[in-house]
């Protein structure tokens, strides 16, 4: 029964201290804050393309007309690819009553989305590829897509390699934006000639085995998605694709920039400040979640890297030359 | 200020269930069991096909948990029949599962609105329907805390419970008593995974999401307030007797009730210690590395006064 009562006591007092600083963090917000509404920015994880979102984000609102500081102040926090971590960012945006939450992939935005809805807070999301796959598109929500330009690339792969027939897709399993992307690419391909060998991966570790598996198939040429899990290892890719002579076409600058031969891609901070201009509409009240519909960036660009070009003894045609931007000296 | 400690909290009850289960498997049973990563988003995969089937939101609950219980057997049975180490045999089913919840549910599912979860179906809106809606969490998620808290403890003084305890700190003596020490590891791996399961489907209807990858990691969260949770309670109620027997099994063995209220505890303090790193305002990076510190910092506290304990 003693033991009872102190372990009573010292939950009471544990909770106390708990409580006493997390209210300090709080506080802290509030100050900085004041009555400026505040945009929580939930980031799922480090990573080169979403980092380009969340600065295009910031750029964005300012493009709008919007000062940091007077308008609104930003809470950012990164989840480090957790769901857990994303779901308690999220809620500590709702308990400091944010305007607005951004979630930045499709994590972070469903967790945005579940902790907004007691206080119907405003949830903006970007980088995510399939909105209405993830049923994001209704409701108090609204924000941009990350989908691929399939035909840009399966037109781009056309020209550079006139006899090709298969691609190569490795792709992870778990992750919706691919596996979303390679049911576009196996829909579109017949379209441009092609067939498409993909292979799904569940790890990291298996990325490198998947791609010799398709390298011993065959494939004329590698098209890389913007799977997480994969382009973390591009590199050790690229050695092995480089090895057996196989290009391989990327889907966002930076992959050119490793090596890739070419790609039709996204430009992430362009998401970002599409994604930016939207938000600034809902903060300031000029409309709504619903009355703007998730939109995908208008426009595509081609990036090329012509020494990986010419390493895979390829020929660039010369009016892709001149509309594609060259990546490939900053390598 | 309050709403974050109900969002919090709500959040330490829900996974307060997993840690049970993880309790029952490291602690009770001393049967490492890496299952829980792939039967916690088994839950929540279950729980999303069948409420956007249409069916009642307390009824997905135990067929979610049905499902946890059928991939603990799966385990328990490659462990104790086919006689795979008790590591591997989590290992096997673990990495099986991640393509039944990629069949079941694909890599991404979300709950419309529009759809009752628990929190918002007809009995819970009867009883509580003045509270908000992070109000209505907080309640049902303690309700469901407390009552499966309570509902182990009972186990545990039945025959059966008291036979799955000693399976895992005595299996000779199982067999002395003329009862199969193996059937007691599978029964509590299938409650260990029902519960597991169990605290996915809720943290699914919660989030109003299922992700394929949602499971990673929650092994390790577990194991963590599972020590974090044993170790306060030690640390308060230190100095009683049988001290031998908790010295022999180390951080590890707490008995029931008292084990339950500390992996309880457990979880609340590893989703405030989390809730508190956020709020640091430190930069964002520096997440992980404050969350790391501050267990350490718990673990040393409440590891000083039990010095001995660790040493064991």
């Amino acid at each position: 029964m003693k033991n009872l009562k102190k372990l009573l006591c010292g939950a009471l007092s544990l909770t106390a201290v708990l409580t006493l600083a997390a209210c300090g963090g709080q506080d802290q917000t509030a100050e900085t804050g004041g009555d400026v509404p505040i945009i929580g920015i939930s980031q799922y994880g480090q990573h080169g393309s979403l980092d380009n979102c969340r600065e295009g984000f910031l750029q964005g609102l300012q493009e709008a007309g919007l000062v940091e500081g007077t308008d609104y102040t930003i809470d950012y926090q990164n989840a480090s690819f957790d769901d857990n971590l994303a779901i308690q960012i999220a809620q500590a945006f709702s308990a400091e009553d944010a305007a607005l939450m951004v979630g930045i992939a499709t994590p972070a935005a469903t967790a945005c989305y579940a902790a907004a809805e007691d206080k119907d807070i405003p949830v903006i999301f970007t980088a995510i590829t399939d909105p209405v796959g993830a049923k994001l598109d209704s409701g108090n929500i609204t924000g941009t897509s990350d989908v691929l330009p399939v035909e840009g690339q399966l037109e781009l792969i056309r020209a550079l390699q006139p006899e090709a027939k298969t691609i190569g897709i490795v792709y992870t399993t778990s992750e919706s934006n691919s596996v979303y992307s390679v049911s576009v690419y196996q829909e579109k391909a017949a379209d441009y000639g092609f067939t498409i060998e993909a292979v799904g991966v569940t790890a990291q570790s298996e990325v490198t085995q998947a791609v010799d598996s398709l390298i011993a198939k065959g494939v004329d040429c590698f098209s890389n998605l913007t799977d997480n899990n994969v382009v973390g290892v591009l590199g050790s890719i690229l050695e092995k694709t480089n090895e057996a002579g196989i290009p391989v076409y990327g889907s966002e600058i930076e992959q050119m920039k490793l090596g890739c031969v070419a790609g039709a891609g996204l430009d992430y901070v362009q998401l970002g400040i599409q994604t930016g201009k939207m938000a600034a509409k809902v903060l300031t009240g000029e409309a709504t979640c619903q009355d703007l519909p998730y939109e995908v960036i208008e426009n595509y660009s081609l990036y090329t890297n012509s020494q990986a070009i010419a390493a895979m003894g390829l020929t660039l045609p010369e009016e892709i030359a001149q509309q594609a931007e060259e990546v490939g000296a900053q390598a | 200020m309050s709403d974050l400690i109900i969002s919090t909290l709500t959040q330490g009850l829900i996974y307060a269930l997993l840690s049970y289960g993880v309790y029952i498997t490291y602690s009770v049973l001393d049967f490492p069991d890496l299952t829980v990563d792939s039967s916690f988003p088994l839950g929540a995969a279950v729980t999303a096909i069948l409420l956007l089937g249409g069916m009642d939101p307390w009824l997905t609950l135990l067929c979610a948990a049905g499902a946890g219980a059928i991939a603990g057997l799966c385990t328990g049975l490659i462990h104790v029949r086919l006689g795979v180490r008790d590591l591997l045999a989590g290992i096997i089913t673990m990495t099986a599962l991640s393509s039944i919840n990629l069949l079941i549910a694909g890599s991404n599912v979300t709950v419309e609105r529009a759809v009752d979860t628990i929190f918002t179906s007809a009995p819970v809106m009867a009883l509580l329907g003045d509270l908000s809606l992070s109000g209505r969490k907080l309640v049902v998620s303690l309700v469901l805390a407390v009552v499966i808290k309570l509902l182990l403890d009972l186990y545990f003084r039945t025959k059966s419970g008291l036979l799955l305890r000693a399976a895992g700190d005595n299996g000779t003596l199982v067999t002395t008593l003329a009862q199969n020490k193996g059937n007691k590891k599978v029964l509590g791996v299938v409650i260990a995974n029902a519960l597991v399961a169990l605290c996915g489907a809720v943290v699914c209807q919660e989030q109003r999401s299922y992700s394929a990858v949602m499971g990673i990691g929650q092994v390790v969260f577990g194991l963590a307030t599972v020590i974090i949770g044993i170790s306060l309670v030690r640390f308060f109620t230190h100095s009683k007797g049988a001290q031998g027997l908790r010295k022999t099994k180390g951080l590890r063995f707490l008995a029931t009730p008292q084990g339950t209220t500390a992996v309880l505890l457990g979880s609340i303090l590893y989703k405030f210690c989390v809730q508190i790193a956020i709020n640091v305002g430190l930069p964002a990076n520096m997440l992980r590395f404050i969350t790391a510190a501050l267990f350490l910092v718990v673990l040393v506290i409440a590891g000083r006064k039990g010095e001995e304990i660790i040493h064991a």
